[in-house]
């Protein structure tokens, strides 16, 4: 098997990875960044590849382009980028195995490593869900940002979180009717978000832009409503929604049902942590960071010597607080070596360490008025699918739980959530709030999914052609 | 349903794959799933117990709910995977 010896692996090429990258400039250290999509950039800084075209208008917003510029300034730092590369296995001993594109499986041996691997979907499960024709709402702004398809010509937009609107102006500016937005939370819980928003002025200004497109082409924004049904033979035909409660109980007999091509569904955002847990990193459980975080220091080191953690890892906030701490990590690295003088570290470490303080506010504030009501769970009907990789519904979850299983590793073996090919990615955080909800399993004492190589599934054909 | 494409892109040339045996129009450089979608084709497989039609979710590689067989390999997810001329795939 090919080795290679690494100065620093940065995993995950999103805001927090390239703001890192960026920062190694004329750096004597060999660094390289690898992801497992096939463009640089994460899930945030998309555009359609060279080969497919030209947009005619392609204007992204300030944070965006900063995030471009990073792009371009790791390229020109020299930083090797190695898209379509899975990691498949990750050691304390910072040895890593990855498998690039698709074919061969390589082992790095690294000196540091920043772990900024961001964040996936959260879902909130209804009878239906599983009908070809219900997106995710990234799966809609991938669709547009990266391909130039529109996921329907009449999308339902539903969920809970400013993403939403995010999702749903970008559905109407290329061209789709978003008859409407329905938010799960009241209206209230928007207005608490505003002194908070005070510290993101970009976010305010790109909350505001959003919100007056979707008013003026016609777009209602419904709030306290919640989709409980998805039908139609073979593909969504229309969705149920019904009010809910001030406890999050969704209210009987206020059902209606709006007719539509596709439904895009968000519920928030969950960090993709198992890499940092494969490496031996503490995890925190905290709902008002969005689930499982990294615990980490002020230099973002992880228990594990040499290991940092920078962006959605150490808790949902989105690309400010990713660029910041992106920054945050390479300043600790470029320190520990010599090439940044510990007093002009400790000054810049300061500033940063500051506006991060703010970056954590706006995280606990939203992640907290966002996060789903445990009694959300109450209504969904036990026939309802789960995990969708193995097929086990909502009730078969609930009864083992009831009988008395307390984490996740037991319920696979139990009923097999999460032993698919998601590895309990798609339902993870779902169990959780079951385990916490109806299990009543303290956040202290819940215990994350084990993880093993490989952590995500790979060919026997890759195993067996190593290059040499 | 109408045309899914967007508008203001200046595509370059369009190319023909294949996917159970259907020939579909499809640009380089679109994700398959993508280019699926496009044409009207919502679903790339079956749960394995229940048999559902089940369709991609995540967009992103996570799901794993739009695996297609692509040139014979197995298993490819349709969202981690561009278009090339000539595909040959099957849900």
């Amino acid at each position: 098997m090919a080795k290679h010896n690494i100065d620093l692996l940065i995993i995950g090429s999103g805001f927090a990875g390239i703001a890192a990258a960026a920062e190694f400039k004329n750096s004597r250290l060999r660094v390289a960044v690898v992801d497992e999509n096939l463009h640089v950039g994460g899930q945030l800084l998309r555009t359609i590849p060279q080969n497919l075209g030209k947009k005619e208008r392609f204007r992204p917003d300030y944070v965006k382009r900063i995030g471009f510029s990073f792009i371009e300034a790791a390229k020109q730092n020299r930083i090797d980028i190695y898209n379509n590369t899975r990691i498949l296995a990750i050691y304390p001993d910072r040895r890593v195995l990855i498998e690039r594109e698709g074919k061969r499986v390589e082992e790095l041996w690294c000196g540091a490593i920043i772990i900024a691997t961001g964040a996936r979907e959260r879902y909130l499960p209804f009878k239906g869900w599983t009908l070809p024709g219900v997106y995710s709402t990234g799966m809609a702004q991938v669709l547009m940002k990266s391909s130039a398809v529109l996921p329907a010509n009449r999308v339902v937009v539903a969920g809970t979180g400013l993403f939403l609107y995010s999702v749903a102006y970008e559905l109407v500016k290329n061209g789709a009717k978003v008859p409407a937005v329905y938010e799960q939370s009241p209206l209230l819980d928007k207005l608490q978000l505003m002194p908070a928003l005070m510290h993101q002025v970009s976010k305010a200004i790109e909350g505001a832009r959003f919100m007056s497109r979707l008013l003026f082409s016609g777009t209602a924004m419904r709030f306290r409503h919640r989709v409980i049904e998805a039908r139609g033979s073979g593909s969504v035909e229309s969705v149920v929604l019904a009010r809910v409660d001030q406890h999050g109980r969704t209210i009987q007999g206020s059902e209606k049902i709006v007719p539509t091509q596709a439904l895009a569904i968000g519920y928030g955002f969950v960090p993709n942590v198992e890499l940092l847990q494969m490496a031996g990193c503490q995890l925190d459980y905290d709902v008002e960071k969005g689930g499982w975080v990294a615990v980490t220091d002020d230099h973002l080191e992880t228990c594990v010597s040499s290991v940092y953690a920078a962006g959605e890892v150490t808790g949902i906030g989105g690309a400010l607080k990713s660029i910041n701490e992106g920054r945050l990590a390479a300043l600790s690295i470029r320190e520990q070596i010599g090439e940044v003088p510990s007093r002009l570290a400790e000054k810049q470490r300061k500033k940063l360490l500051w506006q991060r303080s703010h970056h954590m506010e706006f995280v606990r504030l939203f992640n907290g008025l966002y996060r789903i009501p445990v009694a959300a769970y109450d209504d969904v009907p036990d026939e309802t699918i789960v995990c969708r990789c193995e097929d086990v519904t909502v009730g078969a979850v609930k009864d083992a739980i009831r009988l008395g299983l307390k984490t996740p590793a037991a319920l696979k073996l139990a009923v097999r959530t999460g032993m698919g090919n998601c590895q309990g990615r798609t339902c993870g955080a779902i169990l959780f709030d079951l385990l916490s909800g109806i299990g009543g399993t303290s956040a202290l004492d819940l215990q994350p999914f084990c993880v093993r190589p490989p952590i995500k599934p790979v060919s026997i054909a890759s195993l067996i052609n190593p290059v040499s | 349903m109408k045309d899914l494409r967007i508008k203001d892109v200046k595509r370059n040339s369009p190319v023909t794959i294949k996917v159970d045996g259907n020939q579909l129009t499809a640009y380089p450089g679109e994700t398959l799933l993508a280019a699926m979608i496009a044409n009207g084709l919502r679903v790339q497989k079956e749960s394995p117990v229940l048999q559902e039609k089940r369709g991609g979710l995540c967009g992103m590689g996570v799901c794993y709910e739009c695996l297609v067989t692509v040139n014979g390999r197995p298993n490819i997810r349709a969202c981690m995977c561009e278009v090339e001329a000539g595909m040959e795939v099957s849900t």
